[in-house]
């Protein structure tokens, strides 16, 4: 693999003399998209509803994108791996965006160029780049990614660790324990760990009524938060600690007995120090347990490609101009969803296709000479503590002093919601994966 | 000849950040950041959600008013509400009003 300089130089070296430059005089300005997922798709549709005559190209590793948003469904059985996939057809068909399915392998930014695996030379007048992440496997020691594949998935990033932990969820012997090491922040889909063992746990009960599932979490807090422990407290049974009681219908009293699901906390000595590997025992700072599924999401870090082509700083994550996501390392580069660092902007699908329009319209704009507007985002991420069950975080973010600032005010489901409301939550939960996709890829 | 030159080029420039202009683009922009349930441009097939496309902009503004406010029920439109100005609603109730 080449290093990063290598991996720049690359790009350079071999920009040959073949490569004609990205525009003539007479035709449209050429954006060039590397990645096709959530923000990289989005990007391209709304370039072209922003600006039919510009010239967009994605640059996609594989032909069919799996998404990442409901693929815990699909440990539980509520969906199929097949259920993931999503074609691109329609963003080409429909729009007229360019696909090559290739892997970047060289960066010029002073020639404004990319080449790839098939020794493709492309040149562009802006660069959109929206890398997602890297799963830092080894950071857990005893954690990697061969045991991801083979043992302890993690099933994070969609794919075969999916699919093998659900298989693992149906053939967990009768009583048995469900490990799930939750993140340190900042991660994707901050409410995700927590549905997955919600969605689990709720499994469990029809399935393995004896089963029980322990989160270990580095955290003392999660997104959700007591509206999500509400709900794994009138469905499970769980015991929400004191200090976060406060606000919880007068209803709301612990049994004390264990439940089928635990949340240890940092506070509590939940951050892990050590997987065996061998046993599957997991030790943390509070003690240590033997798991029969272990389910383990690493931390992580702004995708692989992010790094090559040096859009990363110290943080792991790429810095952005706020306004138009810009990044702060290279010109005519732009860095979009979970990679960049966006302040209080969540990791999420959502914020990907925010980020994307916003940017594409800036884009559109600065290539057509004129000034980006005033950016306004959201973030909705729905979540489920059980099939019936809805939840969400809702968000509007505006630019303050050059950062991200939410502006708000309440983020959850409040703690009073109805009946009515929690349901007409997890009915939008399941419409919201529909129409989410249509506007990124249709 | 020089001066004249340089006068109507900044007329061009000037024309291109009229206000109108720009609060028009921006409630384009800002209605985007609804689609992610509400349907590119605000169409939807699905029913689970309101489609926004053509909504008359009166009850556009009326609907986002009553969710800030909290006399309108909600999910989550109560939340997202409180994020938009007056100015920002009318803008998006102009855009969406005009999708055919």
């Amino acid at each position: 693999m080449l290093n990063r300089r290598d991996f720049i130089k690359a790009g350079a070296a071999l920009a040959c003399a073949a490569a004609l430059p990205a525009r003539a005089a007479d035709t449209a300005a050429h954006v060039v998209i590397i990645g096709g997922g959530v923000g990289g798709a989005t990007a391209a549709k709304y370039l072209k509803l922003a600006n039919p005559k510009l010239r967009v190209t994605v640059i996609e590793a594989n032909r069919v994108y799996v998404r990442g948003y409901g693929s815990s469904e699909v440990v539980t059985g509520h969906a199929t791996m097949a259920d993931l996939n999503v074609s691109y057809d329609a963003l080409h068909q429909r729009y007229g965006i360019h696909f090559i399915f290739d892997t970047v392998v060289g960066f010029d930014p002073d020639k404004r160029q990319v080449r790839t695996a098939g020794r493709q030379t492309i040149a562009y007048d802006k660069l959109i780049v929206s890398p997602g992440i890297s799963l830092q496997y080894s950071a857990i020691p005893g954690y990697s990614a061969a045991l991801a594949e083979t043992r302890a998935p993690s099933g994070w990033i969609p794919g075969t660790q999916t699919a093998l932990l659900a298989q693992q969820l149906k053939a967990m012997r009768q009583g048995g324990t469900f490990v799930l090491i939750a993140p340190p922040k900042p991660y994707r889909c901050p409410p995700g760990p927590y549905e997955r063992a919600a969605l689990v746990t709720e499994w469990m009960r029809k399935h393995n009524p004896t089963g029980k599932l322990v989160i270990l979490d580095p955290k003392d807090d999660f997104v959700t938060d007591a509206s999500m422990q509400l709900g794994w407290h009138r469905l499970y049974g769980y015991n929400i600690p004191a200090d976060f009681m406060k606000g919880m219908p007068a209803d709301v009293k612990n049994s004390g007995k264990p439940a089928p699901i635990e949340w240890v906390r940092a506070r509590d000595g939940g951050t892990v120090s050590k997987i065996d590997p061998k046993s599957l025992t997991v030790t943390f700072a509070g003690g240590s347990i033997k798991a029969d599924v272990l389910n383990v999401i690493p931390p992580m870090k702004a995708g692989k490609l992010a790094f090559d082509m040096g859009l990363v700083d110290a943080s792991g994550w790429c810095p952005i101009e706020r306004r138009t996501f810009a990044s702060s390392l290279h010109p005519d580069v732009f860095v979009i969803g979970d990679a960049s660092i966006a302040d209080v902007m969540p990791k999420s699908g959502y914020s990907a296709n925010n980020q994307a329009k916003i940017t594409a319209f800036a884009v559109a704009n600065l290539l057509a000479g004129r000034a980006p507007d005033e950016p306004k985002w959201k973030n909705v991420c729905y979540a489920l503590a059980g099939s019936d069950y809805g939840l969400f975080v809702a968000d509007v973010f505006r630019l303050k002093d050059n950062k991200i600032v939410q502006i708000s005010g309440h983020r959850y489901m409040s703690l009073d919601a109805t009946p009515t409301q929690i349901r007409l939550g997890a009915a939008y939960q399941q419409a919201w994966l529909k129409t989410f996709t249509e506007d990124c890829f249709a | 000849m020089k001066t004249l030159l340089v006068s109507s080029a900044l007329a061009m420039l000037a024309t291109l950040f009229t206000p109108a202009h720009a609060s028009e683009h921006n409630g384009a922009a800002m209605a985007a950041t609804c689609a992610g349930c509400h349907g590119t441009h605000g169409k939807l097939r699905n029913q689970e959600f309101v489609p926004l496309a053509g909504m008359p902009e009166a009850e556009f503004i009326r609907a986002m008013r009553d969710y800030k406010s909290g006399k309108r029920q909600s999910t989550l439109m109560g939340n997202l509400a409180q994020g938009f100005s007056d100015r920002d609603v009318q803008a998006m109730a102009r855009y969406f009003a005009r999708v055919k």
